[in-house]
């Protein structure tokens, strides 16, 4: 069950410290980065509340966050709804989406599940692809920033929308924090451990793994309005099944299940990337060869090896803790 | 409070459950016997639900719950621990028996509160953990403690609930006589009120338990009456006892 620990809190600080400070001191194409990096670690809290604590790995999230996006292009650039209306009706959307997602997957486990939740991602990727509604092939362009001139700032700027976009991740984060300590969120974890002994003591478990998908959700299409807002552009690439295969690499690669081990793997993979795509084009491969050797250490991830480590240095410390006790007793 | 009325099941050719007719009042102990692959297991899975009966039907509180769901039933009071361990292996103690207490107090799709922190979850954790001696294990994870201690906590998720009818299968299947009696003491100290059907192979504890025994065997009622009866009934003695006395 999810619980904060020291570690967690002093790597959040981290995290947000260096964040912050990055998007006060970072040039253009620095705050590119780092929007994107908050883009991402919005993605992938939600795929990590619903793979990691409730062991439903979905491979639709990617596409969830384009429903989002276009769910908001539409809203706002077409339909020409006042940017916050669309804002909150997108992630309704996406959400009301994901529900019903997780509702009909949620009789279905293991790689039966991925394979749904696969199924339902690429038939959302094919409808933008035809629609002309949608714009097909070209997507929608035009669509706006939120407008918060009112209190004097102006999104279309880097740096302010950089800050807004961490402000939304820090949000993001208190909202997926407070469902998995809630009682849903802990019955979602209850069922990953052992769903028959949930249902003998009197859960309804698909409705618990439904609306929690729904919230996570909710969560992706948060990150598809930002991304939209942020290239001011949407197209049906941000809904292939690739993006939500990236995200899942992301959680493992920051250690699935800790929620504080995802944000540290998007940080990671987005530097990364841009890091390794300066020096050869090959980055692709780069990022598989540390992705095996995650997996391979039998290490949850960057930050689950890291925690892991703590664990050992400490123990011996309760262990010497105790002998003084009784030593004092 | 549960009643069966003629019930049957079968697995193919195996006919596991036939015509069983059980009722029991509120309160009532009643301690099932049977020898191995009589179908006690099988009848279990059908009160609560994880198995759908042929034919028959299963009345809780005067009310036929046959088509309900498992979880349904659980939560009109009906609440069953499991011959094999069925628990949350991953969590600690207080962790299980919290989700149970969570699902009874209405809290399990509570969204906002956290669930742990909550008096009246915490209240019956507590009061469960002292009802099955699991007080000194609360913080350890279930992989971390002994068997026997994960036998307690099996018929402590099952209390959790707050049901009104408890199904116990073999509580002392695979534990230690000292543990066994300490299965005695607890099983003492429950409610009276509480209905509670006990899966139990061990003599001693049935018939001190029980008020009624009911006895299966090749899944049919052979014997459904009074320990005392049972302790003089030759039928008895013949199919179940008899093979007890001489191994
Ligand atoms: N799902 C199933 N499919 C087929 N046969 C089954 C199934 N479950 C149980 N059986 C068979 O039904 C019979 C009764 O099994 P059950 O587990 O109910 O016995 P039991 O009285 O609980 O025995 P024990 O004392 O060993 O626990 C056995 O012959 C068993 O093999
Ligand atoms: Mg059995």
């Amino acid at each position: 069950m999810f619980r904060h620990t020291p570690l967690r809190y002093a790597t959040l600080a981290v995290l947000a410290a260096g964040m912050f400070a990055a998007a006060m001191t970072a040039e253009y194409f620095g705050l590119e980065i780092l929007t994107e990096i908050a883009i991402l670690a919005i993605l992938v809290l939600a795929l990590d509340m619903v793979a990691g604590f409730g062991g439903m790995v979905s491979l639709c999230h990617g596409a969830l966050m384009g429903v989002g996006a276009y769910a908001y292009a539409v809203l706002a650039a077409k339909a020409g709804l006042a940017p916050p209306v669309a804002m909150a009706a997108a992630i309704a959307i996406s959400g009301a989406c994901s529900w019903v997602i997780g509702a009909i997957c949620a009789r279905s486990h293991g790689i039966y599940f991925i394979m749904a939740t696969l199924a339902f991602g690429q038939m959302a990727y094919s409808y933008a692809f035809d629609s002309a509604a949608l714009g097909g092939d070209d997507g929608v362009s035009g669509i706006p920033r939120l407008d918060l001139s009112a209190i004097g700032i102006d999104l279309n700027d880097g740096q302010s929308f950089a800050l807004f976009c961490l402000l939304a991740l820090a949000a993001a984060y208190g909202a997926a924090v407070i469902i998995l300590r809630s009682g849903l969120g802990r019955s979602l974890t209850g069922i990953m451990h052992n769903e028959q002994r949930m249902r003998a003591v009197g859960l309804v478990t698909w409705r618990v793994k439904a609306d929690v998908f729904g919230l996570s959700g909710m969560i992706a299409g948060l990150a598809g309005v930002l991304a939209a807002q942020h290239i001011m552009f949407v197209s049906p690439g941000l809904l292939a099944w690739t993006v939500s295969g990236e995200a899942l690499v992301v959680v493992i690669l920051g250690g699935l299940g800790t929620l504080v081990g995802p944000l540290v793997g998007a940080v990671l993979f987005v530097l990364l990337k841009h890091e390794i795509s300066n020096v050869t084009p090959y980055w692709h491969l780069v990022v598989g060869v540390i992705l095996v050797a995650v997996v391979m250490s039998r290490a949850n991830g960057v930050f689950g090896w890291i925690e892991a480590r703590v664990a050992r240095w400490q123990a011996p410390r309760v262990i010497s803790s105790r002998k003084e006790q009784v030593k004092n007793a | 409070m549960l009643e069966t009325r003629n019930l049957d099941k079968s697995f193919g050719a195996i006919h596991v459950t036939r015509d069983v007719s059980l009722k029991l009042e509120r309160g009532e102990r009643r301690v099932i016997l049977g020898p191995n692959g009589a179908g006690k297991t099988t009848l279990f899975n059908q009160l609560v639900g994880e198995l759908r009966p042929d034919t028959g039907s299963i009345h809780l509180a005067g009310e036929d719950v046959t088509a309900l769901p498992v979880a349904t039933r659980a939560r009109r009071g009906l609440s069953r621990s499991y011959q094999k361990n069925t628990l949350f292996d991953g969590l600690t103690v207080a962790e299980n028996l919290a989700l149970a207490a969570s699902v009874a107090t209405g809290n399990a799709m509570n969204m906002w509160t956290d669930s742990l922190a909550k008096p009246e979850i915490r209240d019956i954790v507590d009061d469960v953990a002292n009802q099955v001696s699991l007080i000194p294990y609360i913080h350890a994870k279930v992989s971390e403690v002994s068997y026997g201690v994960r036998r307690q906590l099996e018929v402590g998720v099952a209390l959790a609930t707050r049901p009104l009818v408890l199904l116990m299968d073999e509580p002392t299947s695979g534990v230690g006589p000292e543990m066994a009696k300490g299965f005695h003491d607890l099983l003492n100290n429950l409610p009276r009120d509480l209905t509670l059907l006990i899966i139990e192979h061990d003599m001693d504890l049935a018939f001190d338990v029980a008020d009624t025994i009911t006895v299966l065997n090749y899944g049919e009622v052979v014997f459904d009456g009074l320990p005392e009866q049972a302790r003089g009934s030759q039928l008895l003695k013949e199919i179940y006892l008899g093979s007890w006395e001489d191994a």
